[in-house]
């Protein structure tokens, strides 16, 4: 579904990515940990087309498409969903109108027919129903006023209303107290089937007790040093990351 | 066409005669206080760049054109200047002079809207008592006007009446043989605990420039209310000078829009003086500029006193080359105690060549006060672009709905819906 080929990306000059690569096939997740710095959030960044970063080499193939020709709408239409970490406010755009031309938009992108008023409303409702979200929020502007866990909440139930095929979480478990990253966790364990894919981005093991991943990644320094299983993350958080730090400037 | 420009010491000279081709005595209203004004008028010079009040938007360009007065013509069709479902008592202007052909007053049968030209005996009387009291005199434009403006729109709302539909003024502008000037005058008077609406819209269809010296007197009574919403739509070659005064008497309510679409320099002078207790004031503001456009709105807001209330929030997206100038000056009196006043001013550039300039004058010479004033400049938020984009919305779509939210804050607060929807559809094909 997705594989990425020795990426290298650069903001403002500055090298982050320095050849990372990763392979993720259809119903898998895969979480990537790492330390501050490490290229977590660039990579997220660069998967969903910001326009800051720039690509120097490598290439990232979506569903056999080439993910880096594509503009940040164009993959969200291919089904890239990403939940951001510092999810923006929009004063003035309400979240009933941003929802449905977002739904419409990426609709119309696959070939189906727009969604009729009443047909969205009814998923807007079920939705919401799943990740706890106080119906008033669906009638303020797009993410504003909204505590740090009504925001991240937001985010999956955009990702609920939008039918990715491939998720990637970029730390949306930081600011959650633990009833609402049960929230989260349980939304996303629900979204979890045979065809969707997820990339869990995370600074912390918690998550990874909600969200079983299949496969751990470690970046450092814009790439990954070590992969394992599930029980990787345990040691991680036993350990910290120095441990890496080194072994990876020792290899 | 080349367009002529006068030189040296009789730019004024000549200036006045493009606007005041009649002297100001045997004309039906007010003669002795447009006589005054006239004679005011000699003494009074252009404003020099050095005059704060004038320093972002250069007179000399404006005044030094050889103006001819426009000549009144007829078009034969006024309907793509109506706004859409707006039922509302309509007057037409044509080069600054009343079409009896094209107006249509029938719904305020209690009110007196009328031209000045065509003052019945009640208007008159109303024009006797106001006329002239409020208008900055010493204001060069606006002694012009007082002096020489033939014709422009009474409204006179009786203590206690409240308008049945709105009023409508558009003011057109036709093409001409050279650079043209032109003049009206407005004066709305709203009795005690009357109510009253009124929408004033500027087109051009003329390629020539032009040259409107605007002046609007507005008396609002003790507990009256009025919206007054003024659409600025004039094409690229337009420029206008406004000057619009307002009293509001105590417990009254006032709202002022001044939108701004088009023109090439666009000056609006707007002064508020809050003369009576416990008022309330929204001055508000858009201003959408491209090409080489200039529009400089500079406000006033005399709290006189106390317990009264103003909200100023003017907001603007500049493009290309164009220059956008905002002045907020909140002048609180000393005996002006608990006065709630807030201003804010908002820019969004989409150029590198655009320019915004905003200026915020407090003056608070009483100390129990809540006075606020913010100003920001900046471009489109990239990080909302990103965020709409990233969830499947296309780039065009995603610009139309930020602009849309970002000017939606002042429109929405346009009472009349006919009219927030115009102004809608007008912004949103703006940015097609």
């Amino acid at each position: 579904m997705l594989k990425i080929d020795q990426l290298h990306a650069a903001i403002e000059g500055k090298e982050i990515l320095k050849g990372f690569s990763l392979e993720v096939k259809p119903g898998e997740v895969h979480a990537i940990m790492g330390p501050n710095g490490s290229g977590k959030s660039t990579l997220a960044s660069v998967l969903a087309g910001k326009e800051d970063y720039e690509v120097t080499s490598g290439s990232v193939s979506f569903n056999g498409k080439d993910l880096l020709e594509m503009e940040p709408d164009q993959r969200a239409g291919e089904g890239l969903f990403l939940a951001f970490q510092y999810p923006v406010e929009i004063p003035g755009v309400s979240m009933v109108n941003f929802l449905r031309t977002a739904v419409n938009a990426v609709r119309e992108y696959r070939g189906q027919e727009p969604l009729s008023a009443g047909a969205f409303l009814k998923l807007m409702k079920e939705k919401k129903h799943m990740v706890d979200l106080d119906s008033d929020l669906t009638k303020r502007s797009v993410n504003e006023g909204f505590s740090g866990g009504e925001k991240k909440r937001n985010e999956i139930f955009q990702m609920a209303m939008l039918d990715p095929k491939l998720v990637i979480l970029d730390e949306t478990d930081s600011g959650l107290d633990i009833d609402a990253l049960r929230i989260v966790a349980d939304a996303v364990n629900k979204l979890r089937n045979e065809e969707r894919s997820f990339i869990v981005i995370t600074h912390y093991q918690r998550l990874l007790d909600y969200i079983v991943p299949d496969h751990v990644h470690v970046l450092h320094q814009g790439k990954i040093v070590k992969s394992g299983g599930k029980e990787l993350a345990l040691e991680l958080e036993e350990k910290g990351y120095d441990w890496l730090k080194e072994g990876a400037l020792g290899v | 066409m080349a367009i002529q420009t006068n030189t040296g010491t009789d730019i004024k000279e000549a200036f006045i005669r493009a606007f005041a081709p009649e002297a100001p005595n045997g004309q039906p209203i007010a003669p002795a206080v447009k006589e005054s004004a006239a004679a005011a008028l000699q003494a009074l010079q252009f404003p020099h760049k050095k005059n704060e009040a004038w320093k972002y938007t250069p007179v000399q360009p404006l005044v030094s054109k050889a103006y001819i007065p426009a000549e009144a013509t007829e078009p034969e069709d006024i309907s793509p200047f109506l706004i859409p479902e707006l039922e509302a008592d309509v007057l037409v202007y044509i080069n600054g002079k009343f079409s009896s052909a094209h107006s249509q007053i029938q719904h305020n049968k209690q009110l007196c809207i009328e031209s000045l030209r065509q003052l019945s005996s009640q208007g008159k009387a109303v024009v006797e008592a106001h006329f002239g009291k409020l208008l900055n005199k010493d204001d060069i434009f606006a002694a012009l006007n007082t002096a020489y403006a033939k014709d422009g729109t009474l409204v006179y709302v009786p203590k206690g009446t409240v308008a049945a539909a709105p009023i409508h003024i558009i003011q057109l502008t036709l093409p001409g043989q050279a650079a043209c000037s032109l003049q009206h005058r407005n004066l709305f008077v709203v009795e005690p605990l009357a109510e009253a609406k009124v929408v004033e819209s500027f087109y051009s269809l003329s390629t020539v420039p032009s040259l409107r010296n605007a002046g609007t007197e507005i008396f609002v009574g003790e507990n009256a209310g009025l919206e007054y919403v003024k659409l600025q739509l004039e094409q690229h070659t337009a420029s206008q000078i406004d000057h619009t005064e307002v009293s509001q008497a105590r417990h009254s309510r006032f709202s002022i829009f001044t939108i701004t679409l088009n023109g090439d320099t666009v000056r609006n002078d707007l002064q508020i003086h809050l003369d009576g207790t416990e008022t309330e004031t929204h001055l508000m503001g858009i201003y959408l500029l491209s090409g080489k456009q200039h529009v400089d709105n500079y406000t006033q807001i005399l709290h006189k006193q106390p317990h009264c209330y103003s909200n100023e929030l003017y907001k603007g997206i500049v493009a290309d080359q164009a220059t956008a100038a905002f002045s907020g000056k909140i002048h609180v009196f000393q005996q002006a105690q608990k006065t709630n006043a807030f201003q804010s001013n908002r820019n969004i550039l989409l150029s590198k060549s655009a320019n915004a300039y905003t200026r915020p004058q407090l003056e608070i010479y009483a100390d129990d006060v809540k006075c606020s004033h913010g100003a920001t400049t900046g471009k489109l938020e990239e990080d909302a672009m990103f965020y709409l984009r990233s969830r499947g919305i296309p780039e065009k779509q995603a610009r139309k709905m930020l602009i849309h939210a970002f000017a939606g804050e002042v429109v929405e607060q346009i009472s009349l819906e006919a009219v927030r929807t115009y102004l809608e559809s007008l912004i949103a094909s703006r940015y097609e």
